[in-house]
């Protein structure tokens, strides 16, 4: 990994170097081009009139008044010198470049690459003017120093940087996987570490923490769980027993069938807390919406309260309901009067006689909010979370016959349509609040 | 548990079923309660006789080998075959009954089950033609309801009531003389699919008593005990 990013990074450098180079001296030749030209019109403009003659005056005394790097040379059509300061050459037209020294060895003192032109001169001569082009080795010369140690440095930055990202990257992993194994042992209350740098591994530690949360969360719950079968059910159970060898030694036909129909009902009993159990369970691993349809949630609170009314008044209660009309919502509709049933349930059963239920739902941009609250005993602050686990009941509800699970899977239904349940006293009383989010509703 | 339906013509079912002791349980009981009663104990088998001959009602157990009673009963109602079916399970899960009734299943009872749920849906599907009834009035003794006027009368005098109850009162009359279920009435009148806490269908029902009562004209309502309510003139 180390060695491809080096790789990459010598390349790029490599790209950048020779596209200067190639830029650097394409723009030094043009320059040099450039001057020649204007010298060759100078020459030809200062010899007045188009001879060779006339021409090799004024290369002769341009040639022995000019500075260092420029170069002239006039030849006769036969190829011999006629003026200029340098040897003879070929007559070849136009650009053309040589270095100094290999033709005609080194002349006035150069031994620099010498870039120029050659014109056709009247009466079959040639022409041709050159500037030394220092400059262009010069610079050749610079990017070529630079590119070695450029590239020296990129490579030792490349393989120094990447052995050290590579580094941290495995040290990170490294922690994650020995986290992992950690937890895989059992020690599910371990956590991977987050370092606050807010980079891909904090967000990654962070989700998979959220993950491992939830793991231990489930772990627990089915822990409880089982423990709280057990605790639950052997009392039924035992009792059952008990009934049964009763009736075996019973004396009489009619206490035989007494003995067994309390038995069944006895059965029905235990067998109603594993169905409330196993609907719990397969709300909570129920995936989200599979079922959900538009459901108009003001009938379903009005029927609500309409049914439940003519309960509550048997009992002395009175129940009322403030629900605007039209508020939809998406949602189950087999679950959704089965939470809204267990909450006004709750307040008519642990209420006594004279007590007022109030059903009321709103709705407003940020979600759909339904309140259940009664004028009954309330719960106490400690305890209202605890309400929600399974099996749990208030020691002033053990006498009430029930399975201590409706507030569990009140819970687990409110949790499967991304609502919040929360409880709250109503002064006095209890008001237990729905709040259902806004993209649940229609 | 003895029940008196032994007047009524028997219902031919035909159970499918692969427990051997829950298909005893259900035949037997069922053949008490003067039915005829065949079973099949795979689903292939069950396919098999259940287009083999007409019957008037198939009990299907959802899981079953070879077949499962969803594909089962869904290759039945594809070859148009309209019997009318009641499906057992022990799932009884979220979305399973919806799961079962979109297959072409007319009605769903989870295991366990009490012995009278069963014979009183057993009744409810065995001895009803397939189509839904049009009739828009209903008429038991002197007690007349009419669904499009939305009206009832007891003899000449009109009775008001709540929707809830009219409801209530519009299923025990579309099933006059049979015995209907705390659990059915709770399904179809109150669309809950779940075992209320408290004793809903016992006051309405004692409201409705109370509404439809006439000085002198016998109680029209009556409880079935162990079972549910039955709506019939006083014989």
């Amino acid at each position: 990994m180390t060695l491809l990013y080096a790789g990459l990074f010598c390349a790029s450098v490599l790209i950048l170097f020779g596209a200067m180079y190639w830029f650097g001296t394409g723009f030094i030749a043009e320059q040099i081009d450039a001057t020649v030209n204007s010298e060759i019109e100078e020459v030809r403009t200062a010899a007045h009139g188009n001879t060779l003659a006339a021409l090799r005056k004024t290369v002769a005394l341009y040639s022995t008044n000019t500075p260092d790097g420029t170069y002239y040379l006039l030849l006769d059509r036969k190829g011999r010198k006629l003026a200029g300061n340098i040897p003879p050459l070929t007559p070849v037209l136009g650009v053309r470049r040589w270095a100094g020294r290999e033709e005609g060895g080194t002349f006035r003192g150069t031994s620099h690459e010498v870039r120029g032109r050659g014109v056709a001169a009247p009466d079959g001569g040639y022409l041709f003017i050159g500037l030394d082009a220092n400059e262009l080795d010069e610079m050749r010369e610079m990017i070529a120093r630079a590119f070695v140690v450029g590239l020296l440095a990129t490579v030792l930055l490349a393989l120094g940087s990447g052995a050290l990202a590579s580094l941290g990257l495995l040290r990170h992993v490294e922690a994650i996987s020995q986290t992992s194994r950690e937890i895989v042992a059992g020690d599910l209350g371990r956590r991977l570490p987050v370092r606050n740098t807010n980079d891909e591994f904090d967000h990654l530690a962070e989700s998979l923490n959220a993950m491992l949360e939830r793991i231990e969360g489930l772990m627990t719950g089915l822990r409880e769980v089982s423990t709280d079968i057990a605790h639950d059910l052997r009392t039924p159970l035992t009792r059952l027993r008990q009934r049964l060898e009763l009736a075996r030694r019973g004396q009489s036909v009619d206490e035989l069938h007494q003995a067994l129909d309390k038995s069944i009902a006895d059965t029905d009993s235990i067998l109603e807390t594993f169905a409330a159990l196993l609907r719990i369970t397969q709300i909570e691993a129920h995936t989200r919406a599979t079922a959900f349809t538009r459901i108009d949630l003001s009938t379903m609170l009005l029927d609500m309260a309409e049914t439940y009314a003519s309960v509550a008044e048997e009992q002395g209660q009175v129940i009322a309901a403030d629900i605007p009309p039209g508020i939809v919502i998406r949602g189950d509709r087999e679950l959704l009067p089965q939470l809204f049933s267990n909450l006004v349930e709750n307040a008519i059963r642990h209420s006594p006689p004279e007590t007022k239920i109030v059903l009321s739902a709103s709705a407003a941009p940020q979600g759909v909010t339904v309140e259940i609250a009664d004028t009954g005993p309330g719960i106490p602050a400690e305890m209202r979370e605890k309400v929600f686990q399974r099996f749990f009941r208030l020691e002033r509800s053990r006498t009430t016959e029930g399975t201590g699970l409706g507030l569990s899977l009140s819970a687990a239904i409110a949790h499967l349509h991304g609502a919040t349940i929360r409880l709250s006293d109503n002064r006095p009383g209890l008001r237990v609040t729905l709040q259902f989010p806004s993209d649940q509703t229609v | 548990m003895r029940m008196k339906w032994h007047e009524e013509p028997p219902v031919k079912i035909l159970l499918i079923e692969d427990d051997k002791e829950t298909g005893e349980y259900i035949s037997r009981g069922l053949k008490e309660a003067g039915h005829l009663l065949s079973v099949a104990a795979d689903g292939r088998d069950g396919l098999f006789r259940a287009t083999g001959e007409p019957w008037d009602l198939l009990i299907v157990d959802r899981m079953l080998p070879g077949l499962d009673g969803l594909s089962l009963v869904r290759t039945l109602r594809a070859g148009a075959d309209a019997t009318p079916v009641l499906f057992l399970t022990t799932l009884g899960g979220v979305g399973d009954r919806v799961g079962g009734l979109d297959a072409g299943a007319d009605d769903y009872l989870t295991k366990p089950f009490a012995f009278a749920e069963l014979v009183a849906r057993v009744n409810a599907l065995g001895r009803r033609p397939r189509e839904v009834k049009t009739e828009t009035t209903f008429k038991v003794g002197d007690l007349e309801l009419d669904l499009l006027k939305r009206t009832v009368r007891r003899g000449e005098k009109p009775i008001l009531l709540q929707p809830r109850e009219f409801k209530l009162l519009e299923y025990l009359m579309r099933h006059a003389g049979e015995v209907v279920t705390r659990t059915m009435l709770l399904e179809s009148v109150w669309d809950f699919h779940f075992d209320p806490r408290t004793n809903i269908v016992e006051t309405h029902i004692s409201r409705l008593r109370s509404k439809i009562n006439r000085e002198g004209g016998g109680e029209l309502i009556h409880t079935v005990r162990g079972a549910g309510y039955s709506l019939h003139a006083a014989s």
